[in-house]
């Protein structure tokens, strides 16, 4: 394991974020309904129960908690959710990166991205994860900050000043151990 | 290419090289000249200090560290599509 791995964690989640927030965002307004877990077929509801748990929404005695919007709809192609699923857990799962900044990550790119979805469903997962207000202010913050920095860097074209001393990682970004 | 010509740090006036060291210390790094962000900001330090002190208050440690906080920077430069 090298200082790279938690770059490519933080890309992975990246991009995984954009693409459940383009299925969500997009269909929004669009004619299909989402799968319900009462009437998805068993591989599907097997699915559902893996997302219920990872998102700490429980089993309820009816029904179970509800399914995230992207899932939900992505669900009428069973072996589609289940890979798409397993992509989805495997980014978010603490590893080298904790899983509270993954998902400050991920509601970083949502707000950024201007995402409805992601950034409801990743602020609620922050405090969900015991995140507090302070911390989500910080996260909105820093994502507030450099969206200004790279629109006076982009309207400027600016050069990076990086480039140069990228390959050492000099990010502090704290070891979790695992992985 | 820079749409502005940027300014070698000796051109700008003493209060504006004193916030250079400042962001020296920050980046912890001994650049050839300020970084160009830096040198940007310090062409209206009326913006560019309020500016500059907001994201040092985002940086600063708190419920994430600075080094989680640098990531999510630069998540959110790569949403934006910002190679700077």
């Amino acid at each position: 394991m090298t200082g790279d791995d938690r770059w490519y964690e933080a890309a992975f989640v990246v991009g995984i974020t954009n693409a459940l927030n383009v299925v969500a965002d997009g269909l929004a307004g669009a004619a299909m309904r989402p799968v319900e877990p009462t009437t998805a077929t068993a591989d599907v509801r097997e699915v559902f129960t893996d997302i219920r748990a990872f998102y700490g929404r429980g089993d309820q005695a009816r029904g179970g908690g509800e399914i995230p919007t992207p899932f939900a709809i992505i669900a009428h192609d069973p072996a589609y959710l289940a890979d798409v699923w397993a992509a989805v857990k495997r980014v978010f799962t603490e590893r080298r990166l904790t899983r509270r900044h993954k998902t400050a990550l991920a509601f970083a790119v949502s707000l950024t991205t201007r995402s409805a979805f992601g950034t409801a469903f990743h602020l609620g997962e922050l405090r969900r994860l015991g995140v507090g207000e302070r911390g989500v202010m910080e996260i909105i913050g820093v994502t507030q900050m450099f969206s200004s920095y790279t629109k006076i860097a982009d309207t400027l074209q600016l050069h990076s000043d990086m480039a140069d001393i990228a390959p050492v990682d000099r990010s502090g970004v704290p070891d979790s151990g695992t992985g | 290419m820079p749409t502005v010509r940027l300014r070698d740090a000796s051109e700008y006036p003493e209060p504006a090289r004193r916030l250079f060291e400042l962001s020296r210390q920050w980046f912890d790094y001994d650049f050839k000249e300020p970084p160009a962000m830096s040198r940007v900001m310090a062409w209206d330090p009326h913006f560019g200090g309020p500016h500059g002190r907001a994201m040092k208050r985002a940086m600063a440690p708190g419920e994430f560290s600075r080094g989680e906080k640098e990531m999510v920077a630069a998540a959110v430069s790569g949403a934006n599509a910002c190679t700077y």
